[in-house]
C-alpha cells in the first residue's frame, strides 16, 4: 500500500489514502464540507454542487468540488473562505427555488440535511417571485416508499443505490432541465428487496417511509440500537419507538454485518410488535375451553402435570421445541430445564436436528463485504448450495452482487431454482430435489479429474474418490439430477482454481435424512478443493445460529459439546447441581410425530405447518405453549402462557457468522402481564423444585459463558452496540473424505412434477403478516410452474388449480415463472392459508400434480 | 368621660357615614360573574382552541411543533394521512388525536408561536375547574367546539 499523503485543509495538517476523496479527508480532519449528492457508501457524481471548496493551484485557487477531487500531495484546500460562503448560499438559494418547504407536514423535517444547511449556509430569503414549480406529490414508488417530486433536489443518491448495490436500475431521470424529476422506469414499481435504503439516505423528505407515514417526528421517538429477528444476517438497526409502541425501524452501520443497510421485511414489518390480538394473560384449559387465568395458576398446574407425566411414562415421554426466533437467554434457560429439572434430552427446534448443520456458521460477513472496498478479496469464488440469498437473507444477497460487481468474485449456484442471483453468469446447477448428494458426487468427480489446485492431503485418497463416485457420471447428471454435465465440470474446475472459495448451503439443502449424506458430499468438495476452512451452514431464522449453540438439539449440549463429552458432562453437572440424561433425545420431527406424551412449546407454531402434526397435538397428555400470539398450536394446548417477543426484553441474538449481538427492550407493554421466556421457565423451575435465581437476562448470559466456552466473556457489557464473534478455531475438526450415496425416490407417471419448496422474503407468516400496508406485497398461495409446462397443462398466468400429492393437496393459483425449472412445481413455505406442508406430510422430497380446479 | 368626646365621636361618625353614603350612589367596580361575563385584555391566554378555516376543514395539519414547543409536555398529537377524497385537512397529513392536558399547561402561548398554519391559539376562556382529573385533558373533539369561540389572533 502507497504512503498517505499529507494536505493541507483550512490550515490544519491532514493525512490521508492517496485515491481519497477530499470531502473524506476534510470529514477526518473534522472538518465540516455541506454535501447532498455525496454518500460514503456510493459513488462520487458530483451533481448537487454544494460541495464547493477553494483550492490553490499554479494559477490561483480555483473552486472544485471536493466529492469528486482526489487528495494530492501537498494540496492547500479552504472551506470557509467568501467566496466558498457565496458559492455555498447561491447554490441553496437554487436549490431551494422550488423546493416546496412543506416541512411541518413532511416526515424527514427534524432530520433533514436540507433543513440544516439552509439554516447554516443558505440565503435566508427567497428571490423567486414567480409561482413554483409543480410536479407530483404523494406518490407511491411502491407499496412502502412514498415519492414527492416537488421535495427532490435531484441528487442520485435513490438511483445510484439501486444501481450500485442492487444492480436493479428502476428509478431514473425523466424530462430535462427545469423540468427534471426521479420517476419509475416504466410504470414499474420499484421492487428490490432492500428498496427502502434508499429512504435513509435521499438528503430530503422526497423519498418517505409509506408504513411509517406520519407515525414519527424525529424529535419526539426514542431511539434503541438494537438487532433485526427477520433473518439470520442480524442487521444491526433502530428502533424509534414512542408511547409503547414501535413507530419505524432504520438501519445502523456495523461494517462488519450490514455495513448500513438493511432489507424491506426489516425495515417495513414490525407490526406484530404492537399487534392487537397478543396474548396478555396465561390461558388454561377449563372444561374445554382456554380461559384467563393467574399466572400461579397456570405454572402450578403445568409443573403437576409435567411431574405427573414424568412418574407415568418417564422423562423420555417428556419434550421441549424451543425457538430460533427468540434469544439465547431463552433458549439456553429452556434447554437448561429440560434438562438439569425434567431430565431429558427430547429438545430441538425446528430445522434443528431434522437439518445436518455445521457448528461454525459463516467465516465472517466481512469476508464477504470486503471486496467492495479493498484489492485484497478474502474470497474469489462463492458457491451457494440449495439456497436463495435475494429471499432468504436479502443483505447477503447485496454483499454477494457487490462482491461480484466491485470485487469480480465469482458466483457458482447450484438450486432447484434458477435464483435471481443466476444472471452473473456463474455456472447454474440445476438439480431435482432429491439428487442432492448424485449432484456432489459428480461435482467431486470432475474435481478429482482436475489436474491442479487440489488439497495435497485429500490428493492421496484421490483412488477411493473416483471409485465412489463411478456412478455419478454425465448420464447420471443429466438423467437423474437434470443438471448439465458441462456446467458440473465448469462449476469443478473453478473450485479447484479458486484460491479462496467461499461454500454456502442452507437448511433446504440438508433437510431430512439425505441431510447427512448432503453435507458429508459438500465436505468432500471443500476438502478436495481445499477449501473446507469456508464451508458453511446458515440457517435462516434470526436465532438459528444462536439456538444451535445454546445447545437446543436433542444431542448436543451448549457449546456444541456431544452428550457424550465427559468434560462438557461434568462441568454442566457441576454448575447445574444435577445428573445429565445420556441417551440422545428426539428430534423436531420425531416428538410432533408422536414420540412424546407431554410436549413444551416455545415460539413455534407445528400445527400450522402440517395438518396431520396439529391432530398429533390433539392427542397430547400436556401441551404448553409459550407465545406472542394464539397460533393454530396455541388453539390446541391446554396451557398458554404469553410472552414477551423481541424488543419488548432484553436478549441476544447469534447471527449467521456467529456474531452475538445485543436486542434491548425498547417499549414496554404496560396492560399486558406476558413475563419474558427465559422468566417464566425460571418460574417454573421453582415450582418444579430447582433453585433458579436469574434477576435479569444478564444473569442468564453469565452463565452461559459458563456452560458454553466458546461464549465465555461474551456479556451484555463487552458485546456493546456492535456485537462479538465468538472464536470457532477450537471447533474445527479434522477434514475427511466420506462416501456418500443416495437412494433415489421413483418418479411416478401419476405425479409427474416434484415439489420445490422454500422460502419467499414476503411469505404470510406471522411476523410478516401483521403489518397490513404491506399485504399487497405478500405472496399470495400460489404454485410455480415453468413455462414449458405450463402451456403443456394447459394453463395461464393466475389460474385455479388443485395441486396434490400421496399425502395430500391443496388449492392454489397459477404463477408463469421462468425461475422454476421444467419437470418442477414451487410452492413456497408458509403462504397464507397453504401450508405446503399437507403435500410433503414428513417426506422432504415429494411429487405432485397440478390439475385445473373443478 | 368630657362632652368634648362624645361630639368629637359623632362628628367621625357623621365623616365615616359621609363616605358610605357618597358610595351608595356611585356605580360599584365589581361584576356579577357568573351572570355578567368579564371584560377580557384581547392578549389574555386563556383555554385553547383549535381554529378551522371558513370552509369548514380543520386547520391542524398535526405536524407537533406545538408538541415540541411546549415546556411542560402538556400536548400530545398523533397524525395521520388524509383520506384524499374527503380530506380532514389541506394537504397530505391530519392530527388524529389532539390532546391538551390543562394540568400540565402554564398558558405559555408557545404552542400558537409554533404552529405554522395559525391553527393552536389560546382563548378567553378562563373557567376551567373540574371534579375528574380526566376532564382536565383536552380532547380534539372539545378543542375544535370550544363553547363560545372567541379568538383572535395575536399580531406577533
Amino acid at each position: 500500500m502507497a504512503d498517505n499523503v499529507t494536505l493541507t485543509i483550512d490550515g490544519k495538517q491532514v493525512s490521508a489514502a492517496p485515491g481519497m476523496l477530499l470531502v473524506d479527508a476534510a470529514e477526518i480532519a473534522n472538518i465540516e464540507i455541506p454535501v447532498f449528492c455525496s454518500h460514503p457508501k456510493l459513488d462520487p457524481v458530483g451533481c448537487c454542487r454544494m460541495c464547493m471548496v477553494e483550492i490553490e493551484g499554479p494559477r490561483g485557487s480555483r473552486l472544485m468540488t471536493a466529492c469528486t477531487t482526489p487528495v494530492a500531495e501537498g494540496m492547500v484546500v479552504h472551506t470557509n473562505t467568501p467566496q466558498v460562503a457565496e458559492v455555498q448560499e447561491a447554490n441553496l438559494g437554487f436549490i431551494l427555488l422550488n423546493h416546496p418547504l412543506d416541512c411541518p407536514i413532511c416526515d424527514k423535517g427534524g432530520e433533514c440535511p436540507l433543513q440544516d444547511q439552509t439554516m447554516r449556509f443558505g440565503p435566508g430569503i427567497s428571490q423567486l417571485v414567480e409561482p413554483k414549480r409543480l410536479k407530483q406529490k404523494n406518490y407511491d414508488i411502491s407499496d412502502m416508499i412514498v415519492l414527492d417530486q416537488e421535495r427532490c433536489v435531484l441528487c442520485w443518491r435513490c438511483i445510484r443505490y439501486l444501481e450500485e448495490w442492487e444492480d436493479k436500475p428502476q428509478l431514473g431521470l425523466h424530462n430535462r432541465g427545469n423540468e427534471t424529476v426521479i420517476d419509475i422506469q416504466d410504470g414499474q414499481p420499484v421492487d428490490a428487496k432492500t428498496s427502502g435504503n434508499i429512504i435513509d439516505i435521499c438528503p430530503v423528505g422526497a423519498l418517505t417511509n409509506q408504513i411509517s407515514r406520519f407515525a414519527y417526528r424525529p424529535w419526539e421517538v426514542e431511539r434503541t440500537a438494537s438487532v433485526c429477528n427477520h433473518c439470520s444476517v442480524g442487521c444491526n438497526i433502530r428502533v424509534d419507538t414512542r408511547t409503547h409502541t414501535v413507530r419505524r425501524i432504520i438501519g445502523r452501520e456495523n461494517m462488519q454485518v450490514n455495513d448500513q443497510w438493511i432489507c424491506d421485511k426489516g425495515r417495513f414489518a414490525h407490526a406484530w410488535v404492537n399487534g392487537e390480538n397478543r396474548l396478555e394473560t396465561p390461558l388454561l384449559r377449563k372444561n374445554g375451553e382456554l380461559v384467563p387465568v393467574q399466572w400461579s395458576e397456570a405454572l402450578d398446574f403445568i409443573a403437576e402435570k409435567l411431574q405427573a407425566v414424568k412418574q407415568q411414562h418417564g422423562a423420555s415421554a417428556i419434550g421441549a421445541i424451543g425457538s430460533a426466533k427468540i434469544g439465547n437467554e431463552s433458549n439456553y434457560a429452556l434447554q437448561r430445564l429440560f434438562r438439569s429439572v425434567i431430565g431429558t434430552n427430547n429438545i430441538d427446534h425446528r430445522d434443528g436436528a431434522d437439518v445436518a448443520g455445521l457448528a461454525t456458521g459463516l467465516p465472517s460477513l466481512a469476508g464477504v463485504m470486503k471486496p467492495q472496498y479493498g484489492p485484497n478479496p478474502q474470497v474469489d469464488t462463492i458457491f451457494l448450495f440449495g439456497i436463495d440469498p435475494s429471499e432468504e437473507l436479502p443483505i447477503l444477497d447485496l454483499h454477494l452482487k457487490r462482491a461480484v460487481k466491485k470485487g469480480g468474485a465469482k458466483l457458482i449456484i447450484a438450486h432447484p431454482r434458477k435464483i435471481e442471483l443466476t444472471r452473473y453468469n456463474g455456472p447454474y446447477l440445476a438439480y431435482e430435489p432429491g439428487t442432492e448428494a448424485t449432484l456432489l458426487n459428480g461435482l467431486l468427480r470432475a474435481a478429482a479429474g482436475q489436474k491442479e489446485g487440489l488439497n495435497s492431503t485429500a490428493v492421496s485418497h484421490l483412488a477411493d474418490v473416483k471409485k465412489w463416485t463411478e456412478e455419478a457420471d454425465d448420464r447420471a447428471l443429466a438423467d437423474l439430477c437434470r443438471t448439465d454435465p458441462a456446467a458440473v465440470k465448469a462449476a469443478a474446475a473453478m473450485l479447484a482454481k479458486s484460491e479462496k472459495a467461499l461454500i454456502i448451503y442452507g437448511p433446504q439443502a440438508a433437510r431430512g435424512s439425505d441431510g447427512p449424506a448432503i453435507r458429508d458430499g459438500l465436505a468432500n468438495l471443500a476438502f478436495l478443493t481445499g477449501h473446507q476452512d469456508r464451508l458453511a451452514f446458515v440457517g435462516l431464522e434470526a436465532n438459528s445460529q444462536g439456538a444451535r449453540d445454546m445447545g437446543v438439539l436433542p444431542d448436543r449440549l451448549p457449546g456444541h459439546a456431544s452428550i457424550g463429552s465427559s468434560d462438557a458432562v461434568k462441568r454442566l453437572e457441576h454448575l447445574w447441581e444435577c445428573k445429565l440424561p445420556t441417551a440422545a433425545g428426539q428430534s423436531y420431527k420425531q416428538m410432533l410425530d408422536g414420540g412424546v406424551k407431554a410436549l413444551y412449546v416455545m415460539g413455534a407454531d407445528p400445527a400450522s405447518e402440517r395438518p396431520e402434526w396439529a391432530e398429533k397435538l390433539d392427542g397430547l397428555d400436556l401441551l404448553v405453549v409459550q407465545e406472542l400470539y394464539l397460533t393454530e398450536t396455541a388453539k390446541r394446548a391446554d396451557v398458554v402462557l404469553p410472552a414477551l417477543g423481541w424488543s419488548e426484553t432484553d436478549a441476544t441474538f447469534t447471527n449467521l457468522e456467529r456474531r452475538v449481538q445485543r436486542a434491548p427492550k425498547a417499549v414496554a407493554l404496560p396492560q399486558s402481564r406476558a413475563a419474558a421466556d427465559w422468566a417464566i421457565l425460571s418460574h417454573l423451575a421453582q415450582k418444579l423444585g430447582a433453585k433458579w435465581h436469574f434477576a435479569d437476562a444478564k444473569a442468564l448470559e453469565a452463565e452461559i459463558g459458563k456452560a458454553a466456552p466458546i461464549y465465555r466473556g461474551l456479556t451484555w457489557e463487552a458485546l456493546g452496540d456492535q456485537g462479538l464473534q465468538w472464536d470457532a478455531s477450537a471447533l474445527k475438526s479434522k477434514p475427511e473424505l466420506k462416501e456418500v450415496r443416495q437412494k433415489m425416490a421413483k418418479g411416478s407417471k401419476e405425479y409427474p412434477l416434484t415439489l420445490v419448496t422454500g422460502t419467499v422474503l414476503f411469505d404470510g407468516g406471522t411476523l410478516f403478516g401483521a403489518t397490513e400496508k404491506l399485504d399487497g406485497v405478500t405472496v399470495g398461495p400460489v404454485v410455480g410452474l415453468s413455462p414449458a409446462d405450463a402451456t403443456k397443462l394447459g394453463l395461464t398466468e393466475g389460474a385455479a388449480v388443485a395441486v396434490s400429492s400421496p399425502e395430500g393437496s391443496l388449492s392454489l393459483t397459477v404463477h408463469i415463472s421462468e425461475q422454476v425449472q421444467p419437470g418442477s412445481a414451487w410452492i413456497p413455505e408458509s403462504l397464507p392459508g397453504a401450508p405446503v406442508g399437507a403435500l410433503l406430510n414428513g417426506s422432504v422430497v415429494q411429487r405432485v400434480k397440478v390439475e385445473k380446479a373443478a | 368621660m368630657a362632652l368634648g368626646d362624645y361630639i368629637k365621636g359623632a362628628i367621625d361618625i357623621g365623616k365615616a357615614m359621609g363616605v358610605t353614603l357618597k358610595h351608595l350612589a356611585e356605580k360599584p367596580v365589581t361584576t356579577e360573574y357568573p351572570r355578567d361575563s368579564v371584560p377580557m385584555y384581547p392578549r389574555f391566554r386563556g383555554k385553547h382552541e383549535l381554529r378551522r378555516y371558513a370552509n369548514g376543514m380543520e386547520r391542524c395539519i398535526g405536524c407537533m411543533l406545538c408538541e415540541a414547543a411546549c415546556p411542560t409536555g402538556a400536548i400530545y398529537v398523533e397524525a395521520d394521512e388524509n383520506d384524499p377524497l374527503n380530506p380532514t385537512s389541506p394537504g397530505e397529513r391530519y392530527a388524529k388525536v389532539y390532546e391538551v392536558n390543562l394540568l400540565r399547561c402554564v398558558f405559555c402561548g408557545d404552542c400558537e408561536e409554533a404552529c405554522p398554519v395559525e391553527a393552536i391559539v389560546l382563548g378567553h376562556d378562563f373557567a376551567m375547574a373540574n371534579y375528574e382529573r380526566k376532564d382536565f385533558v383536552l380532547t380534539k373533539e372539545q378543542l375544535l367546539n370550544p363553547g363560545e369561540p372567541n379568538v383572535i389572533i395575536r399580531p406577533e
